[in-house]
């Protein structure tokens, strides 16, 4: 059984995100070859934990690939593999599989399963990620407060081109004028960008 | 009291006389009389041919007017004239003619602006109490709002009139300039259903109409018959583009400007209605838009028909009597011309609201 | 006469008034109408997380308008915003971040700013220092009894007003230096952020989060022409939040409601924002002028070519087209 944390995102209130955390998974190529046989038991968003910044971060990228479902505006086939389209600021699938999904050696993953259906509860959630999943359950948190804990920041300022977003210091004039930007700040600022950056994709 | 008004500022001549019997009644028209100066087909009329056209038709008019009202001399208060704004020369025909009256009957004179007889023109006519009014026609293109004894301007044309803009469309395309440019632009659109993207230029409440015609210019090479068929313009299913189709799109570009800048205003003033006045008011599908855009706000909108919103001589009398009743008079040595006039430079004294 | 529509205009009833049906996800059960404006409807509700409060712009189809055009500028429109939010956000400067929107279906999803605007506290200030519209100094006429203390006091507390219009200076000049013209840049469209003691996930519910100053730009700028202070909102957080003058001065410079912002460099369009502003700073009180100077100057030296914009302002206040029109 995998520690899962179940979200309801305003709005959506039909269908729960479910949220499951691992580390020092082993099996990761096992679960990446399950998405390529696009096996439907294995229909989850693989995420490679290090890419995702904060619960806002992977929220609204869960958000858009939900709304993009049901107004019928999705861009992928299926709503888990358009939550991994979304996080990527640019319009390339395969890129945001490669820089998002999981690769063959993902130690650190964060698995989401978008409950479409009513039968699709945390309790199936966990027992099959328990299951097939070979590394350790860690829990998200029950905000997913914990979803940014093994976030690689400079990957993701990276990603997103962030430079000097939120940086303390060496911002430029006007940025952060109070000083003292805590590492909080720092993910919030960096955020703040980011879900306009993600909502802004494709336009 | 009685009131003639004498307008002549663009290429319409209107004579009109009325009567206020007194303050609580309604005004009784006794006399609306035009005459329009046509030019011929490709060209606008111009200062000069219009000034002649009305010096031609300016006496048989006001006789015709008299006549018709069965008022005898005596009875007239006040002859009142277009002022401005407008072209200089015809109004200089106009004024003169209101001179040499006030002189040889003995009457008072008083100077009218042609935006504010608009105005009080459709405000009589609808009994809309306080709208805010759209203002459109050849040369004026203002959102109105009453303020503190002021007709204040909201928003404008950033550059031509909204008339100037159908009528030079029309010029583009080759559509007859009679009866006018715009009647014959509004019958071609009724027939058009593709939708041409055109320049859409809102900035907060102030429009422009000049991209429009620079659009026009281009898109006219690609239309109609005489266009080789390779050259012409097709949508995107492949059908060809025509005339009509053109000016389908110009009414619904152009006249969705107007209605969005004047929906701010009546936001800003927070006013349900909404008065449509001037020349380009008579257009049906103006009108419906902006009935739709009132409804929608919970509101209603208003319009006057030809008789009112096409320039005439009853709106300056009738205006110009309402300003007689504050006793405003304009003294001869006053009783200039002007070609610019805004509507805002006008002290509204005979509202108290 | 009365236009016609398929119901009667005149006895369409302030009921029937803004009827719209929500996009896909959102019902009006969960959202609070903030304003009705001309250009949408602007709702607070809540977004990703329960406790995350957000503002929704929603423009709804205008039936009068074709419906192509009106798809057409709606995206543009929405767009734009969101994307000058985001430039914003990225040069740090202080506006509500986007969280989310679908411009098919004309909505836009904004972190929700929680504090007072500018002209709010300009009103309590001005009338508590009651200042002298001459030169905008306090009116010493109105001392208290010990004349000494409340001086000194008087002094402090001007002297925060004075460092928030630096504030509201330099929150401007850095909009403009990277490029962005907010397009209505009243101070019912400036907010002070009410800093928060305790993380936004601890935030109060929805229920406690009350609308307060947010208004759209038209109902804004016409109150700023009337120079009527903005409506009160029902508010429910009274209690919890600071009434104390002192306290409202403290927080950032946010500028809000960048629906009409556009994208450019021109001292023309500069100018313009910045004669916008003044006029709002000048109906609120005639003492806000002298304030709004000390802005200015600050702006001046924010960034390069802020003086050349200085200067064109003067020539806008002189040709002044648009004068009579707001004055």
């Amino acid at each position: 059984m995998a520690t899962v944390r179940t979200i309801v995102l305003p709005h959506y209130p039909s269908y729960p995100i479910h949220v499951c955390m691992f580390k020092d998974v082993s099996n990761a190529a096992f679960l990446r070859s399950q998405l390529l046989e696009a096996n439907p038991d294995f229909d989850y968003a693989f995420l490679d934990a290090a890419m995702i910044l904060s619960p806002q971060h992977l929220l609204s990228a869960a958000f858009l690939a939900l709304h993009c479902t049901q107004v019928a505006r999705a861009k992928t086939r299926t709503a888990h593999s358009e939550l991994v389209f979304r996080l990527h600021p640019n319009n390339n699938i395969g890129e945001s599989y490669r820089k998002f999904g999981i690769s063959d050696k993902t130690s650190a993953l964060i698995a989401v399963k978008l409950a479409l259906k009513p039968e699709t509860t945390a309790q199936v959630v966990a027992e099959h990620l328990g299951e097939h999943v070979k590394g350790e359950s860690a829990d998200p948190g029950e905000a997913l407060e914990h979803v940014g804990m093994w976030c690689d920041v400079g990957k993701v300022r990276k990603m997103y081109k962030l430079e000097g977003v939120g940086e303390p210091k060496k911002g430029k004039r006007g940025a952060i004028v109070n000083g003292n930007a805590s590492d909080m700040d720092e993910r919030k600022e960096m955020e703040s960008v980011i879900t306009g950056i993600i909502t802004l994709k494709g336009s | 009291m009685i009131a003639l008004g004498l307008e002549g500022s663009a290429n319409k001549l209107g004579i009109g006389l009325i009567s206020h019997p007194s303050p609580n009644k309604p005004p009784i028209i006794l006399a609306n009389l035009r005459h329009t100066y046509i030019s011929p087909p490709g060209t606008g009329f111009l200062p000069k041919e219009t000034a002649a056209h009305h010096r031609e038709w300016i006496v048989r008019l006001i006789k015709q007017a008299i006549k018709q009202a069965g008022v005898r001399i005596e009875d007239i208060d006040v002859i009142c004239y277009t002022k401005g704004p407008g072209m200089g020369a015809p109004l200089q025909v106009v004024a003169l003619v209101a001179r040499t009256l006030s002189l040889l009957w003995k009457k008072s004179l008083l100077g009218v602006n042609h935006c504010v007889g608009h105005i009080e023109m459709g405000r009589a006519i609808t009994h809309a109490t306080n709208p805010i009014v759209l203002y459109v026609s050849g040369g004026n293109t203002q959102v109105i709002a009453y303020s503190e004894n002021r007709y204040r301007i909201f928003g404008e044309t950033m550059d031509i009139a909204i008339g100037n803009c159908i009528d030079r469309f029309a010029r583009t395309l080759m559509i007859p300039n009679d009866p006018f440019p715009g009647y014959n632009v509004e019958q071609y659109a009724k027939r058009g259903k593709n939708l041409i993207e055109l320049p859409y230029a809102v900035k907060g409440m102030d429009v422009s109409f000049s991209g429009i015609l620079a659009a026009a210019d281009l898109l006219a090479a690609q239309v109609g018959d005489t266009v080789a068929e390779d050259k012409r313009l097709k949508t995107e299913e492949g059908e060809l583009v025509t005339k009509e189709d053109l000016c389908f799109s110009l009414q619904e570009t152009i006249y969705a400007m107007l209605v969005e800048i004047t929906e701010r205003a009546m936001a800003h003033v927070g006013s349900k209605q909404v008065l449509v006045v001037g020349g380009v008011g008579s257009n049906l599908r103006l009108q419906e838009m902006m009935a739709l855009m009132a409804r929608d706000r919970g509101g209603s909108g208003f319009a006057t028909d030809d008789r009112y919103c096409i320039d005439n001589g009853i709106m300056i009398a009738h205006a110009g009597l309402l300003e007689f009743s504050t006793r405003v008079t304009t003294p001869l040595e006053e009783s200039t011309v002007t070609q610019r006039f805004r509507t805002d430079d006008v002290y509204v004294g005979w509202r108290n609201d | 006469m009365a236009l016609p529509t398929d119901d009667n205009a005149d006895t369409a009833s302030s009921t029937s008034t803004y009827v719209h049906k929500l996009p896909e996800p959102f019902t009006t059960s969960d959202l609070v109408v903030l304003t009705q404006g001309a250009e949408g409807l602007v709702y607070r509700t809540t977004f990703l997380t329960p406790n995350t409060p957000c503002v929704l712009k929603y423009r709804p189809p205008k039936p009068y308008r074709h419906p192509t055009l009106d798809k057409r500028l709606t995206k543009a429109r929405l767009l734009a915003e969101a994307r000058v939010l985001v430039k914003c956000r990225r040069e740090g400067l202080q506006v509500p971040a986007v969280l989310g929107g679908d411009w098919e279906d004309g909505w836009l999803a904004l972190e929700w700013v929680d504090g007072r605007t500018v002209r709010e506290v300009l009103d309590i200030w001005v009338h508590k220092l009651g200042m002298r519209a001459r030169d905008g100094k306090p009116d010493e006429t109105t001392g208290g009894a010990s004349e000494g203390d409340v001086e000194a006091q008087k002094k402090e507390q001007e002297e925060r007003l004075w460092e928030m219009m630096r504030k509201v200076g330099r929150a401007v000049g850095r909009l403009h230096e990277i490029g962005v013209c907010h397009g209505d840049l009243t101070t019912s469209n400036l907010m002070i952020r009410h800093e928060r003691s305790t993380q936004p996930s601890s935030q109060p519910s929805t229920e406690n989060v009350r609308p307060r100053g947010r208004q759209t730009v038209s109902t804004m700028r016409e109150a700023a022409m009337n120079g009527e202070g903005p409506p009160q909102y029902p508010s429910a957080d009274a209690t919890s939040r600071s009434n104390e003058p002192e306290d409202l001065l403290e927080g950032a410079i946010v500028m809000i409601d960048f629906g009409l912002a556009t994208q450019t460099v021109q001292d023309e369009d500069r100018a313009v924002d910045l004669y916008v502003l003044e006029r709002a700073f000048t109906a609120t009180h005639p003492a806000a002028e002298h304030l709004f100077q000390e802005a200015m100057r600050v702006y001046g030296e924010t960034f390069k070519g802020a003086k050349k914009v200085l200067k064109r302002l003067a020539d806008v206040r002189l040709r002044g087209r648009k004068r009579t029109m707001i004055g």
